[in-house]
């Protein structure tokens, strides 16, 4: 059962229309990639999420429930701009927005004291979070977004000015989310990154949807397919460019690359290729998400 | 804990713990202990000036019981032949020197520094003697005619004598640069925890933590408790230093801890200083706070706080002008305006006999301008802690009260 429903919500601020009758669902406790450019609408898409705006048009449900600001308790959130109390010991700092989030004194305790170890922060616990570097600024709002183990947690960039190793440790922190059940939604411009994270995406440009689904299917509506031939002969690159609709996109001398339409029967291909040498290698090139974001959002040539 | 209490006791403390609140809270206290202290101090200064009076012995007599209550009197002597020698002796800056002239007093004063002392003091002491030796009359006599009585009594004031009017104008001129300094300082720190939201980029972690105005209404209400807290010292003080008597003996002009109660500081004119002390604050602070939302560089906050504190200023100068004449037309019109009517109504009430539904129409009328300043105020600061990057736009603004 979806646990969040975006159903065509549309935001304007004056005569700037922010997002347009974007829609996507999320299930339950499952892992979600918000993708467009700079721009395109994914923060105020998230504000609308989490109660911050209130939508022009649509609705966004959580468990059949209308989001609002009555669902903070159960919702957390990491901003794109990040910001901390300066003169705040990152302790109570933690311990603050659990308090924000209606945690009891017991737990908050409990709690602030796992997070401080689990983002390795104890050296830090007692020092004014102005102090610290901004990759440990990064890890203690990550805590105060999830302090209060939240249903829904949405991170808007949570990779951007991380060095690898935090990053890594921000990867690790995520999956343990996600195996403890929490619904994540995520945006970034690490493709990688997410496309290891989530079980599905929304792509959206211009404040429009773009495309949307598992990366399976999005793959499954990508318009061409990629296929890698070897060896890269002249029988070979013959065959393939007698081929209705086929073009070379690739050579390296040992394999070629070719894209053919979606609709082509690729076992008469492979069956004639056969027949006119000693064919060694034919791969389906699956494209990545990087590819299909790019040809989402306009920018990129349709490849595989 | 609710949301409420939660940003309310964290602000509390953490603006207990500030800086500017400790510094402002001991200036404030230093401020009133000068204030009330100075001029007792100047006037022992004054009094403490050693002098040596010169002449016939029965005139030098007469003068030293006279000029004792100006000055310190290191002794006595019959005429010098040479001026310098008046000192010989004798711990002294000054000489006074009597002698007799057309049947009264011929008085010449030798001084080290002629600026140490006072000659019309000297003259206000000795007309006594100077009658006494014209006329003949008796220094009893000559005393009961300058402390003639004359008492000023009204019949459409509140208060019953001239004397109690002056110490009513006096107690409420000092309450009123207490009600100024307090809202002004308290508003621009709720301010500074605004923008230091804004630039430290915290706000919409915030607000996606915690509803907006329960935000604002916490950080507003701990700077109210501040406020009514540095108040509550600062009169503390000032009754605590008013009460203490000169090293002289002599009372206190700043004495308040006998008129609180009495018809020159009444219990409705407390009430009336605390509700519109209240009330203003929170109206300053509210459009503050709303207007800070707005700004996202520190640099900023003179610029947008400028044109709100200048209505204040001119409040503030109304409402002392208006303790000498609490009815002049423009006095009691801008007792009814907001952000003029907690400084100028309280002014009135504290020195005239206010009718009653004035008060109450001003109370509603601010009351009113209040709720319209919150719900106004709540609008701006919702957007507003959610922009960044440029500083906003008209239009911005006015998305932002169209909500």
């Amino acid at each position: 059962m979806p646990s969040l429903i975006v159903d065509r919500v549309s935001k304007a601020f004056g005569t700037v229309s922010a997002v347009r009758e974007v829609s996507f669902t999320i299930p339950d406790r499952a892992t979600f990639g918000l993708l467009g450019p700079n721009g395109a609408g994914k923060t105020t898409t998230m504000r609308m999420i989490l109660g911050i705006l209130v939508p022009d048009g649509g609705t966004i449900s959580w468990n059949g429930k209308p989001v609002g600001s009555a669902m903070r308790h159960i919702f957390g959130y990491l901003p794109e701009e990040r910001g901390l109390y300066g003169r705040m010991r990152v302790r109570d700092q933690i311990r603050y927005f659990g308090q924000l989030h209606g945690l009891g004194q017991r737990d908050i305790a409990a709690r602030t004291d796992r997070w401080i170890e689990r983002l390795e922060l104890q050296e830090y616990a007692a020092r004014p979070c102005a102090e610290l570097s901004k990759g440990n600024q990064q890890k203690v709002q990550v805590a105060c977004a999830a302090v209060h183990e939240p249903e829904l947690l949405v991170l808007d960039e949570p990779f951007s000015g991380l060095d690898p190793v935090n990053a890594d440790m921000l990867f690790s922190i995520l999956n343990e989310l996600r195996a403890a059940g929490t619904t994540l939604v995520l945006s970034s411009h690490q493709m990688w990154q997410l496309e290891q994270l989530c079980d599905s995406f929304c792509i959206i440009a211009g404040g429009e949807n773009r495309a949307a689904g598992t990366l399976t299917e999005l793959r499954a509506a990508w318009p061409t397919r990629v296929v890698r031939v070897a060896p890269s002969s002249a029988p070979v690159r013959h065959s393939l460019n007698a081929t209705p609709g086929a073009r070379l996109i690739a050579d390296d001398g040992a394999s070629v690359d070719y894209e053919f339409p979606r609709t082509t029967a690729f076992s008469d291909v492979l069956r004639t290729l056969v027949s006119v040498d000693a064919i060694t290698r034919f791969d389906a090139l699956d494209p990545s998400l990087q590819d299909i974001y790019m040809h989402a959002i306009g920018n990129g040539k349709v490849k595989g | 804990m609710s949301e409420f209490a939660t940003v309310y006791a964290a602000e509390l403390m953490r603006r207990i713990r500030s800086r500017p609140f400790m510094i402002g809270l001991l200036i404030g206290i230093a401020g009133v202990v000068v204030i009330f202290k100075l001029p007792v101090w100047m006037s022992s200064a004054t009094s403490s000036k050693n002098v040596v009076i010169a002449g016939p012995s029965d005139l030098t007599t007469r003068a030293a019981a006279l000029l004792r209550s100006d000055f310190t009197i290191a002794g006595t002597v019959p005429l010098p032949a040479d001026p310098a020698s008046l000192f010989k002796g004798h711990s002294a800056d000054s000489a006074i020197v009597l002698t007799r002239h057309n049947g009264g007093l011929n008085v010449t004063i030798y001084a080290k520094d002629p600026t140490d002392i006072s000659a019309s003091r000297v003259r206000r002491d000795l007309v006594p003697l100077e009658l006494q030796l014209m006329t003949g009359l008796s220094p009893q006599h000559i005393t009961s005619a300058l402390n003639m009585p004359v008492t000023v009594r009204s019949i459409a004031s509140k208060f019953s004598s001239a004397d109690q009017a002056e110490a009513a104008q006096a107690v409420a001129s000092t309450l009123l640069v207490f009600l100024y300094s307090l809202t002004i300082l308290n508003s621009q720190l709720v301010m500074t925890s605004v923008v230091e939201e804004k630039t430290t980029r915290i706000a919409e972690l915030l607000v996606a933590s915690v509803n907006p105005l329960a935000l604002l209404t916490g950080k507003i209400l701990a700077g109210a408790t501040l406020a009514v807290l540095q108040m509550i010292v600062w009169i503390g003080t000032g009754i605590a230093v008013g009460s203490t008597a000169s090293p002289a003996g002599d009372a206190s002009p700043f004495d308040l801890s006998g008129l609180i109660g009495g018809n020159v500081v009444s219990f409705p004119v407390i009430a009336a200083f605390a509700a519109f002390f209240i009330i203003g604050f929170l109206q300053l602070s509210t459009l503050f706070a709303a207007l800070a939302s707005m700004i996202n560089r520190t640099e900023d906050m003179g610029s947008i706080s400028g044109p709100v504190l200048v209505p204040i200023i001119a409040a503030f100068f109304i409402a002392m002008t208006g303790l000498s004449a609490p009815n002049a037309p423009w006095v009691v019109v801008t007792s009814f305006l907001p952000f003029f009517a907690p400084f100028v109504m309280f002014a009135r009430i504290a020195v005239s006999d206010v009718p009653t539904w004035q008060v109450v129409l001003s109370l509603a009328i601010n009351v009113a301008a209040l709720c319209a300043i919150a719900a106004l105020g709540g609008r701006i600061y919702r957007v507003g802690m959610l922009l960044y990057g440029r500083s906003p736009k008209l239009s911005q603004f006015l998305n932002a009260i169209r909500g």
